[in-house]
């Protein structure tokens, strides 16, 4: 290991944006350090063998959002990641039904129709509304954002460019645009669908990972959020990365690697260190002091500036704004090693659907009602739960025959409420035992014999990764995904650009825009913002230029 | 890690499905609205040659079919599509196209008028919540009969011939008449072929019986089951469009702009403004037509499918969307749309950009087009009635 | 009346919108005629037989603009406002009282967020008062062509509202355009500890909305009610003054205003409007009608033939959920609420204890049930104004959130007397033997405004509050811009833009759009 000290950027922490940020920057000729407080790379990106014989992608755990232009720029299947897609998902009835949805639109088609000819009917047309939405949006997730209060260039022209898109819809178009973005994923459903279930099964898209009830307004766009990835080329696609969303970290990390960056691990970060309104380095909690004249923080942007900045280097404004930032706790995670597949009493045999996302919520209501509780600071006492097994398509995820279940809860606060008090700390053992006992008995509509199959149990409330992550309150996307956290006012208004009001500090992760998800746009963007401000004059490749 | 197939997978078996299997030889299949179709039984050619020199038979049961009845079933379908249906007698048929608000079409299909208040609608794209909320707020019902009634193309020379031969003289129909057989089944003077023709609609479970019959009474008279690419050339010998390809239906189009208005599609004598409202009307009469779809006459003898077409050999002015060498007309023919306003001067400098590729070489030729006015095949025995036997 | 009539225009509803198009049009020299179906004018404005408020009580928004284009308040037509303060009531008798930006406590003493009610508040009312523009005309987003006056017209009001926009500077113009979609309860709670004053800002917000304050796009709510200051008012000689004012006008100009005769039906040819026949059977021919009813109404008196499928599909979708119950209570004597000095009688009293309160509040309404601890803005009109005090004894004018219009088990005898009960043991409460004082009430819930004013799903404003039914999505898409359907007809109701709440300029607005005859 290198002595050096001094580089030409830093970034603090090592999940997915940090070192995509980190890799263009190297690869643009810059000396980069990256420090990760964990000894190990990844953030919320990672797979964890807590059990032996089991690896867990045990925070985030399916892939679609991850930019293609990023995977390629970046040469990230060199370095080792291969995305599988899975193939549909089902959501289980109490009373043995289920309904399952899958890719090929005639089979589709006929399982709809068995709940609902009608619905059947309307998926098509639901389909190619969210598609026509999801066409729209992409093209601005790897552009930056315009502050609309610049005069500058750089932010007119992309406002410009954004009122010719909108423009360029037509007026119906425009308005239909309009109403989505501001609507509800329940009134949206409602609109199309009459069958309870299938409603609940396109609802949860549209909730997973914020403090918003399926009937909130701008839910609609968090399913937007969820469905603009791909799989090459397959709009909405999800899939596996082999070995786990730690396949993601480590080829990125390799690609860092390749191009010349240093990975320092077990190194958090105390302090930002400032001089005179710019970044001069940071400082490890160890004491270490690292130098560089750009530091680039995939920390989410309060614990950046409120825990890592001398509040005296920052615009009282600035500080304010930052704190007003929502960032809500507002699911958990179950990990779990199974001896064998669990039995799935109601689906056929060799059913397809059993290797996608498999839920157990019977309505819309009962997902308000969950999110209800939430609001009250209980966890949900019949949450929406998001279970794969990716082990049925992924062989290096548990020893042959063995499965590994991954169960994302929603909703589960992270200010839980205890004794008429509500924090974090009531995070207790019991009441993580108790969650889990609540979602067991969830999967058990699914699965009636899933406790006897249980050979270990990670159980992840929103406090674990708060701390292990680093992820303020637990929340997957470093913010809220509402509209006034979006877009130009992602993270705070007036900073839309990764930058800070200090010079050389920028903001990388999720907090900034276009937000969460393992989508690795923000580290591209800020990576550019950065190379265009710091060294206009360094060769840039791809995304980066 | 058992990577089974799930039955529920892949496509499913049409009410002929037993004798289309046996008689699949070449093993070609592909999905029509999730039902295994065949695209081709043993040879193209020769299915072809059956249904222009004599008769062929095909299953058309996988369209899709709904029920319209009720006091107010020509009202809700006047609202629906561009023609007046009022003018379709009982007992008769019509071809008809719809759109949405911005009149853009839908989809075009058929609408048999069986009795007083009541209606089908036969359509290639599902339709079922459209018509519903066509019927809101109406005296109409709508009913999805697609998995109830199945249908049987017979066309060809001797269709009428084989008819008789099955003991069902319809002598007497017109093109686009109906008549009930006998119970349980009734044949309309239509098809998509431009010939002479029937088809045969039945109920699911009975259809296996009339093809049976159908077929034992064109053993002599040269009937022949065919699939999708012989019906395909026979289409578009016709000059008919087919939903995906010369149009890109309004409801299945991901992508703005994509889709056409009835005049775009040379559908002008379809529409009938002065009936009061229908779908898109507004926006229709506001509409300035971008393109049109032509009928061209192709130079040489390469098909032109998917050429690009350009004016004076320069100016790219739109694309081929069907393009065969025609085996009875024997000319290579297309359906085209073609830009505003080039298209509406009948353009005599028209070309197609044509790719070959013969024996491992790609070659590049520049093909001139002329506008065709009506059906590029339209024999005389098809509207002849009593038809003849051959 | 066997001649047939022929006018330039017809108004179908006689609310406030619907005197405010006839009005406009009057006085833009246009013969016109007005039907009402029910007996008397005003709609839900429209006030009891004594006098004392029936379903609205309070003036927040009346348009000045609607006032001047119909020359209200002048020598002709006078009428008279009174602010009214507002007291955010607390269980522990520390009530608070703001007027306007000010804040303080009941007993005179300082509210210790004085300083952050009065900067929100400042904050709040600028922001209203930026989009009231965009409320005094029709939405942007019409089909004029690119270089015609309406267009240019338009891009010069948004200019100069960017302007406007740009003058906050750079800090206020950025946070406007974060809060402008925000939810109240964060916005509230940013600012304010959870309390009163909080909980009174949150109530603001979703009055009359199926919504909770946490629901993203509420701080428009509460931007709409500070359009014209954010202070409510009792119009003195009570709504029927109001309501006179602007039939006057109306009438002075020429309109006839006919009650008691509803339209049944439009009538169109060739896609013209053509006329309107009456309930009582009489055509009346016009080439132009401004319905205030709701939008799905008026497509089915004109026919559903004569709208696109999907204009329909919308129309249905429309979402006008009323959440708001009215109760009218006879007190034999005035209330006593411990901590507030009898003065404050006269205020709007408003229980909403915390902004979590109202949240909670909303909860049970999602699920079709009304709220067992109402939000209740309380009015004793007759401290203000002796003319509105009622028949025998004091009027107590209730507005109780929630009470959702599709209640489980529907609206029977049984459901209104919970109602109450729920009520009087919510006032209770604060004023403790309030319900011995009651010698009568009556309980108006959603499904009764609606089958009384024709509102759709009893809702205030016909229609939701709600970002995506705003500007030209409101009503929906299509007919954002007054016209409907065939040409000729006109929305002039709340569920048009900008909206309702006693403001008329919906109907003024539509008068306006009719005239130029402009999609």
């Amino acid at each position: 290991m290198r002595s050096q000290s001094s580089f030409d950027a830093i970034i603090i922490g090592a999940g997915h944006n940090g070192l995509t940020a980190a890799a263009y920057l190297a690869r643009a000729g810059r000396q980069v350090l990256v420090v990760e407080k964990n000894d190990w790379i990844g953030g919320a990106a990672v797979s964890r063998s807590l059990h032996p014989g089991w690896t867990y992608s045990n925070c985030s755990y399916v892939c679609s959002l991850l930019r293609r232009e990023i995977v390629r720029d970046l040469d990230l299947p060199k370095y080792g990641l291969q995305v599988i897609p899975y193939e549909g998902g089902a959501s289980f009835t109490p009373d043995g039904d289920y309904f399952a949805y899958y890719s090929d639109h005639h089979a589709l088609h006929r399982e709809m129709a068995r709940h609902s000819p009608r619905d059947a009917d309307a998926y098509p047309r639901y389909a190619q509304m969210i598609l026509r939405q999801c066409r729209f949006i992409r093209p601005f997730l790897l552009r930056d954002a315009p502050d609309p209060a610049s005069l500058r260039p750089r932010d007119l022209g992309e406002m410009a460019h954004i009122v010719r898109q909108a423009h360029g819809l037509g007026r119906k178009e425009l308005a239909e645009t309009l109403r989505f973005w501001t609507m509800s994923i329940g009134d949206l459903l409602d609109e199309h669908f009459e069958s309870d279930l299938i409603k609940a099964h396109l609802a949860g898209s549209g909730i997973i990972g914020t403090g918003l009830g399926v009937y909130s307004p701008g839910t609609a766009y968090v399913l937007l959020h969820h469905y603009m990835g791909d799989i090459d080329g397959g709009i909405g696609a999800w899939g596996f990365a082999r070995g786990g969303m730690g396949a993601i970290s480590n080829a990125l990390g390799a690609a860092f690697a390749a191009a010349g960056g240093t990975v320092r691990t077990g190194a958090g970060v105390a302090q930002i260190l400032v001089k005179e309104g710019r970044v001069t380095g940071v400082a490890l909690e160890d004491g270490t002091e690292y130098h560089a004249p750009v530091v680039a923080s995939n920390m989410d942007v309060k614990r950046t500036f409120l825990n890592h900045v001398d509040r005296a280097a920052l615009p009282e404004e600035f500080t304010r704004a930052v704190e007003r930032f929502k960032i809500r706790g507002s699911s958990a995670k179950l990990n779990i090693a199974l001896d064998r597949l669990p039995a799935f009493p109601a689906a056929p045999a060799h059913a397809s659907f059993l290797r996608g996302d498999l839920h157990v919520s019977q309505s819309l209501w009962e997902l308000e009602r969950a999110y209800d509780d939430w609001k009250s600071g209980r966890w949900s006492a019949r949450p929406y739960i998001d279970m794969l097994i990716p082990s049925q398509i992924d062989p290096t995820m548990a020893p042959p025959g063995s499965h590994m279940m991954t169960v994302f809860v929603q909703y589960a606060p992270y200010d839980l409420a205890a004794n008429g008090q509500r924090s974090g700390q009531n995070w207790t053992d019991t009441a993580r035992q108790a969650l889990a006992e609540t979602v067991l008995d969830q999967i058990a509509i699914a699965c009636p014999d899933i406790r006897e199959r249980i050979q270990h149990m990670e159980v992840r409330s929103p406090l674990e990764l708060e701390t292990e992550v680093g992820l303020t309150e637990g929340n997957i996307f470093q913010g809220e995904l509402t509209f006034d956290q979006l877009f130009f006012n992602r993270p705070v208004p007036g900073y839309p650009g990764y930058g800070s009001p200090i010079g050389g500090l920028y903001l990388c992760g999720s907090s900034a825009h276009p937000g969460g998800g393992v989508m690795a746009a923000p580290g591209a963007n800020a990576a550019r913002a950065i190379l265009r401000r710091e060294w206009p004059r360094a060769p840039r490749k791809g995304y980066a230029a | 890690m058992s990577i089974a197939t799930d039955p529920k997978l892949g496509l499913i078996d049409g009410p002929v499905h037993p004798r289309l299997a046996a008689l699949n030889r070449a093993r070609g299949w592909y999905g029509w609205a999730g039902y295994a179709a065949p695209s081709m039984l043993d040879s193209v050619e020769f299915e072809y040659f059956a249904l222009r020199n004599q008769a062929a038979l095909f299953d058309i049961s996988p369209l899709h079919k709904y029920r319209i009845t009720g006091p107010d079933a020509a009202r809700v379908l006047n609202r629906l599509v561009t023609r007046d249906v009022t003018r379709i007698a009982t007992g008769r048929v019509g071809y008809a196209v719809w759109c949405d608000e911005e009149s853009m079409v839908i989809d075009d299909g058929t609408l048999f008028h069986l009795g007083p208040d009541d209606w089908r609608l036969c359509c290639q794209e599902p339709m079922l919540t459209w018509l519903l909320e066509a019927a809101w707020g109406f005296d109409a019902d709508v009913h999805d009969e697609s998995r109830e009634m199945a249908a049987l193309a017979l066309q060809g020379p001797t269709a009428f011939a084989v008819l008789c031969a099955a003991g069902l003289d319809m002598g007497h129909l017109r093109p686009f008449e109906l008549a009930q057989a006998q119970p349980g089944l009734m044949i309309s003077r239509t098809g998509f072929t431009g010939d002479l023709g029937y088809e045969l609609w039945t109920a699911w479970g009975d259809a296996l019986p009339l093809w049976d019959r159908l077929w034992r009474a064109g053993e002599n008279l040269g009937l022949r089951a065919i699939g999708y690419e012989a019906v395909n050339i026979a289409r578009i010998e016709a000059g008919f469009m087919v939903a995906g390809v010369d149009f890109q239906p309004a409801h299945a189009t991901e992508r703005l702009h994509r889709a056409h208005t009835p005049l775009e599609l040379g559908l002008g004598p379809m529409v009938d403004f002065t009936k009061g409202h229908f779908n898109g009307r507004r926006a229709l009469l506001a509409a300035k037509p971008r393109s049109l779809l032509m009928r061209l006459d192709v130079e040489g003898f390469k098909p032109a499918q998917g050429a690009l077409i350009y004016h004076a050999r320069r100016r790219e002015a739109g694309h081929v969307t069907s393009g065969v060498w025609s085996p009875t007309a024997k000319r290579n023919i297309a359906l085209a749309h073609v830009q505003m306003p080039i298209a509406a001067r009948r353009p005599s400098d028209l070309w197609a950009e044509i790719y070959t590729l013969e024996e491992g070489k790609w070659d590049r030729r520049m093909a001139r087009l002329t506008p065709v006015r009506s059906a590029f095949f339209r024999p005389p025995r098809a509207r002849a009635t009593p038809p003849g036997q051959t | 009346m066997s001649s047939t009539r022929t006018f330039d225009a017809i108004v179908i509803g006689g609310g406030l919108n619907g005197l405010a198009a006839a009005g406009v049009l009057a006085r833009a020299g246009q013969s016109v005629c007005l039907l009402e179906r029910a007996p008397h004018l005003g709609g839900m404005a429209a006030p009891d037989a004594s006098g004392a408020p029936r379903m609205a009580h309070l003036l927040y928004n009346l348009s000045p603009t609607v006032r001047r284009d119909l020359g209200l308040g002048t020598r002709d037509w006078p009428f008279e406002t009174v602010a009214l303060p507002t007291v955010a009531l607390s269980e522990d008798g520390r009530h608070v009282i703001t007027q306007g930006a000010t804040v303080r406590l009941a007993d005179g003493s300082a509210h210790p967020d004085a300083a952050a009610f009065a900067a929100l508040f400042e904050r709040l009312t600028t922001y209203a008062a930026l989009l009231r523009p965009l409320a005094e005309t029709a939405p942007p987003g019409g089909a004029a062509p690119r270089l015609s006056p309406d267009r240019i017209k338009e891009i010069w009001r948004l200019g100069r509202m960017g302007l406007g926009l740009r003058r906050l500077g750079k800090p206020e113009m950025r946070r406007f355009l974060q809060i402008l979609l925000s939810n109240a309860y964060d916005l509230i709670l940013d600012e304010l500890p959870d309390g009163p004053l909080a909980g009174l800002l949150a109530a603001d917000a979703v009055r009359g909305a199926a919504a909770g304050p946490r629901a993203p796009g509420t701080v428009f709510g509460l931007l709409y009610r500070m359009g014209h200051g954010g202070g409510a008012s009792l119009p003195r000689g009570g709504m029927a003054a109001v309501i006179n004012a602007f039939a006057g006008a109306a009438g002075r100009a020429g309109a006839v205003i006919e009650t008691g005769r509803g339209a049944a039906r439009i009538l169109t040819d060739q896609d013209r409007v053509t006329g309107v026949i009456t309930d009582t059977g009489e055509t009346l021919h016009t080439a132009r009608v401004l319905s205030s009813s709701g939008a799905r109404i008026t497509a089915e008196m004109t026919g559903l033939a004569h709208f696109d499928i999907e204009s329909t599909r919308r129309l249905r979708h429309i979402r006008a959920r009323g959440t708001v119950a009215k109760i009218n209570l006879t007190l034999d004597a005035l209330p006593a609420i411990p901590g507030l000095p009898d003065e404050l009688l006269a205020a709007r009293m408003v229980i909403a204890p915390s902004a979590s309160y109202v949240e909670d509040a909303f909860n049970p309404s999602k699920y079709r049930e009304m709220s067992p601890n109402p939000v209740i803005e309380a009015l004793l009109p007759g401290q203000t104004d002796p003319a509105q005090r009622g028949a025998r004894g004091h009027a107590l004018s209730l507005i109780v959130s929630y009470a959702p219009v599709d209640l489980a088990g529907g609206w029977d005898d049984a459901a209104r007397d919970t109602l109450l009960r729920t009520t009087l043991k919510t006032l209770t409460r604060y004023a403790p033997g309030l319900p011995q004082l009651v010698t009568g009430a009556e309980v108006i819930p959603p499904d009764r405004i609606e089958a009384e004013t024709g509102a759709p799903g009893g809702h205030w404003h016909h229609a939701e509050m709600s970002l995506d039914q705003l500007l030209t999505l409101r009503p929906a898409i299509g007919m954002g811009r007054y016209a409907m359907g065939p040409s000729g007809l006109y929305l002039c109701g709340a569920s048009a833009h900008p909206g309702g709440d006693l403001m008329g300029l919906a109907g003024r607005n539509a008068a306006l759009a009719a005239l130029r005859g402009a999609p």
